[in-house]
């Protein structure tokens, strides 16, 4: 057990695809200054800065190994969203300067450019987002919070929804197919699997709250929350370098963020 | 002074007629190997939490008597105490797991992280789990996409790395097949002698390589408590759990009118030999 949890882990890890790049070396608190830096960012830039933001957040994921992965997840959001705000705004949404394209058909150019703002900077946002969770792997996130002394509560709250998707989704297919034996439509149209929702929810929340239940007693015999620090097995390395080069992302993301709104 | 009292316990869940515990008392030394039988619904997992000092919770009260670890009743113990002092296992596998690890190693390495012990004893104490429990091979695998047999030794491994004074487990040894079982009763057998273990059972077989002393729950009570001998040919516990193998075997003879008079009916194959060769001279 010399490495990380990194690249051992299944299924829980999500979207998260092994490798060694720089990105999979850094610190998961590097990895994670970076991505809020680049959020940041996408918050202030114009449209021109969003999308060359994207084109450069899409070439580093491919330097990173995480290229296709990136680029499909990104495609597959964004595109119903370009398509659709590109037509409502456009086109649809009354504005002064429509402009007559074909026969009845206008178009507005404020619109257009309007959807592209948006969807570039949502797109920017997301490319973020895409090349952290693609390059650290949600246990080292939870090693390095543990590690920097953040309470176990708060830090194991973080990262809950996480750990719990796997045992949930196997909890959901059990409901699923117990109410199918028992037979539940759930195979014929959408109406009918509308009305079979209740009938797979409820037993989901309820056995949720009763896990909450046997969690709780399992932890406290596990001495959670015992002591203020737990031990940090293989935690993620850390160096001066990232110390400071968090330090300038952090000042820098707070810096774009607050001039422009000085600037007003 | 025993290790773990229970004094005149008389316990019934909220809006249940009968209770499950009727005014039972027992008590435990350090280092005993016991092993509690009872059959279904007779009171196995109620009496397990009351030991391992997880009831009275909220409105699960006694009516009477109560349970006490050094002679200082558990209400009185905080739960970071308490999990040094004790690890109760329950019997649902997926139930024991803390959630909080994404592998084996992280699952079992888990409680010793909460006690902030340095990280070379975490790393001891994680091993040895694994190796006891056979799960070496799948330390690196998330806990949720286990079998059902390998949670349960998980759930073991990290009771066991918790290094507790008093280990109770609620049939322990329910989803593990033959030979899996064997494996595991034997290292349970071979763990330091001053730690005390409890196990609740409905077979027989793994009981009789753990544990020394027998007790058969009935009606709220213990009411034959022992050698195994003694415990395995009380009528009641033939009736309600039946025998081993070999036992069955020795019983039909003697029904057979071909058993030597006096010759205890063995309980295992280790026995059973020599008191088959006593039973053919005869
Ligand atoms: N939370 C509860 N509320 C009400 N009744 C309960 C509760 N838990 C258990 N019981 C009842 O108490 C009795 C003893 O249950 P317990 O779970 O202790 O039995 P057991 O010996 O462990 O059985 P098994 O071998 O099936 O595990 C049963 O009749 C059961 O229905
Ligand atoms: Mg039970």
């Amino acid at each position: 057990m010399s490495s990380r949890s990194g690249p051992q882990s299944g299924q829980t890890a999500l979207l998260f695809l092994p490798g060694d790049s720089l990105l999979h070396r850094a610190n998961p608190l590097t990895s994670l200054i970076f991505m809020l830096w680049m959020i940041s960012a996408a918050a202030v830039l114009p449209t021109i800065g969003t999308t060359i933001l994207i084109v450069a957040g899409v070439a580093l994921s491919f330097a990173m190994g995480v290229g296709p992965r990136v680029t499909k997840r990104l495609v597959i959001t964004m595109l119903p969203l370009l398509v659709a705000l590109l037509v409502v705004h456009g086109f649809l949404v009354s504005r002064p300067d429509f402009i007559p394209l074909v026969g009845p058909l206008t178009y507005s150019p404020t619109g257009l450019e309007y959807a592209a703002q948006v969807v570039t900077r949502i797109g920017a946002m997301l490319t973020a987002s895409l090349i952290f969770v693609t390059t650290t792997h949600p246990g080292d996130i939870l090693k390095s919070l543990d590690q920097r002394g953040v309470s176990p509560g708060v830090s194991y709250l973080i990262a809950s929804p996480l750990l719990l998707i796997e045992p949930f989704s196997e909890r959901a297919k059990a409901i699923r197919d117990a109410q199918r034996a028992r037979g539940l439509d759930l195979t014929s149209t959408f109406k009918a699997r509308f009305k079979a929702l209740p009938a797979l929810l409820i037993p989901l929340i309820t056995l949720a709250l009763s896990d909450l239940d046997h969690r709780a007693s399992i932890l406290n015999s596990r001495a959670f929350r015992a002591q203020k620090h737990r031990t940090v097995i293989d935690a993620p390395p850390d160096d001066r370098f990232q110390v400071w080069l968090r330090r300038v992302l952090i000042v820098l993301a707070i810096a774009q963020l607050g001039i422009p709104l000085l600037w007003r | 002074m025993a290790l773990i009292k229970v004094e005149d316990l008389f316990f019934r869940y909220p809006q249940a007629k009968a209770p499950v515990l009727d005014g039972l008392s027992v008590a435990f030394e350090q280092g005993e190997r016991v092993a509690i039988l009872a059959p279904n619904a007779a009171g196995k997992t109620t009496l397990a939490r009351w030991l391992a000092g997880l009831y009275p919770d909220g409105g699960l009260v006694a009516e009477r008597g109560h349970v006490s670890m050094d002679g200082k009743p558990w209400p009185q113990w905080s739960a970071a105490e308490r999990a040094a002092a004790v690890q109760f296992v329950g019997q649902v596998p997926s139930q024991q797991l803390t959630g909080c690890a994404f592998t084996v190693y992280e699952e079992i390495a888990f409680g010793p992280c909460n006690l902030a012990l340095p990280e070379g004893e975490v790393r001891a104490r994680v091993e040895q789990a694994l190796a006891v429990c056979n799960l070496k091979h799948l330390a690196k695998r998330d806990p949720f996409t286990l079998s059902g047999g390998e949670q349960q030794r998980l759930s073991i491994a990290a009771a066991l790395a918790m290094q507790p004074r008093v280990l109770i487990l609620d049939e322990p040894t329910s989803n593990l097949d033959p030979e899996s079982r064997d494996d595991f009763i034997a290292q349970l057998d071979a763990l330091p002698a001053g730690l005390t273990v409890i196990v609740f059972e409905v077979a027989l077989r793994p009981s009789l390589g753990l544990a020394r002393r027998f007790m058969l729950l009935d009606e709220g009570r213990i009411v034959v408590d022992g050698t195994p001998e003694t415990v395995l040919a009380h009528p009641r516990c033939i009736e309600t759990l039946g025998m081993t193998a070999v036992a069955r075997a020795a019983f039909e003879i003697r029904e057979a009118g071909r058993w030597p008079e006096g010759l205890a009916l063995p309980l295992t194959l280790a026995v059973a030999e020599q008191s088959f060769r006593e039973a053919a001279r005869a």
